[in-house]
């Protein structure tokens, strides 16, 4: 039993640190990826339309930004998320 | 510099490229890296201490940062706005041009496209206000101030806390009170217009006459959490990117070359700071305030729509 002491201390401090930075690293990187994937098809749906009917520009802009934004957030739950679990 | 104008633009920009990477290794030469810093700690950007102490039953009410950031944002609301209209002329200047941009983007897009006639005069002040008040909130937010308040300023003998960079929308507090305003208010509006049975039954999207009151429940329950992660989407929303916004500075704009104790990485990070401070400034500050004044009114236009 004495041999596993240290283990045990090493898993107490050091690994839970560890573990809280990997949850805030691993968690706001791939909300990235997901907001990422999203703001691009918004960004690239619009353009799409826009060559097909160019008198439609000034109301798809409004959507694209609400888009925009919409997704943009997912990124930001996720790491607010890992802020959470990084601080508490 | 004539040999410049003479390189190919890919000559420049790899001479830019090569310039931006030597300056750091020769940085790196020169102020080698002196350990990780123990004393500089990143969130104290965040951090409110209590300038003026008061506690009443309890209640911790003391003013600090964020109070002090979220009544300027409120008085530059106030004071530009009046001020704009008290003297209006004919023929605008640049400030009230402006501002009649701003006027035109909240009355037309924001509330014009998502609410009609007597709804939209009634509820437009509500929603501009939200508009100007996060706006000016955002900028103020991102004026390049230090992040310690931890010294304080002499001035005729009284200690003034030194004034950090802060913005009232990223502390959660402050967007979840402005979330729970529009919250109750637009279920108000909706069991005034329609009356309290009928606006809890509107809740359940239309074509589901035919189904068992078992699924009728489920989907209303689904509807229920709906608007309760409202709340948090709305709230988390703003906060998160401003947030986000003033830890991308903070970090690029010096924090992380204190954090590391290697002065040469400020030479890297702080050009990023830089064009971060534009994005923020020019897109994300407008753009939330956009956003959660755009939501404001489609959640009461939902509220009152006849079918869901």
């Amino acid at each position: 039993m004495d041999l596993l002491l240290p283990i045990a201390q090493v898993t107490d401090t050091g690994i839970t640190d560890a573990g809280k930075s990997i949850a805030l690293g691993v968690g706001a990187g791939l909300g990235s990826i997901g907001a990422g994937i999203g703001i691009g098809i918004i960004f690239g749906k619009e353009i799409e339309s826009v060559a097909r009917q160019p008198e439609m520009r000034d109301e798809l802009q409004s959507i694209r930004w609400l888009g925009f934004a919409l997704t943009e957030a997912v990124a930001f739950y996720t790491f607010i998320f890992g802020l959470i679990a990084f601080f508490l | 510099m004539s040999w410049v104008s003479e390189l190919s633009t890919r000559a420049k920009v790899l001479l830019a490229l090569g310039l931006y990477l030597g300056l750091f290794i020769v940085f790196l030469l020169i102020f080698p890296s002196e350990g990780k810093n123990e004393e500089f700690q990143p969130q104290d950007e965040f951090m409110l201490d209590a300038w003026i102490p008061i506690e009443i039953g309890g209640v911790d009410l003391s003013i600090n940062r964020a109070v002090f950031y979220l009544v300027l944002a409120s008085a530059l609301t106030i004071w530009v706005l009046v001020w704009i209209s008290r003297r209006m002329t004919t023929k605008p200047n640049r400030v009230q041009t402006a501002v009649e941009v701003a006027f035109d983007l909240t009355r037309n897009n924001i509330v014009g496209t998502n609410l009609e006639g007597r709804l939209a005069v009634k509820w437009f002040p509500f929603i501009a206000t939200l508009f100007f008040f996060i706006w000016f909130s955002n900028v103020i937010g991102y004026l390049p101030l230090p992040t310690n308040s931890h010294e304080t300023i002499n001035i005729l003998g009284i200690n003034f806390p030194a004034f950090g960079i802060y913005a009232a929308t990223a502390n959660i507090s402050i967007p979840l009170a402005l979330t729970l305003v529009v919250w109750f208010s637009y279920h108000l509006e909706g069991i005034r217009t329609k009356g309290f049975f009928k606006y809890l039954a509107g809740w359940l999207p239309p074509g589901l006459e035919d189904m068992n009151p078992i699924g009728k429940g489920a989907i209303f329950a689904i509807e229920v959490i709906s608007h309760f992660v409202r709340l948090i989407s709305l709230s988390v929303r703003l906060f998160a990117n401003i947030l986000a916004g003033h830890l991308l500075l903070l970090f690029m704009g010096g924090g992380l070359a204190v954090l590391l104790g290697l002065a040469a990485i400020g030479e890297l990070t702080f050009p990023v700071a830089f064009v971060f401070l534009v994005f923020e400034l020019g897109l994300v500050a407008t753009l939330q305030a956009f956003i959660f004044s755009i939501l404001t009114s489609i959640y009461i236009g939902g509220a009152v729509a006849e079918t869901h």
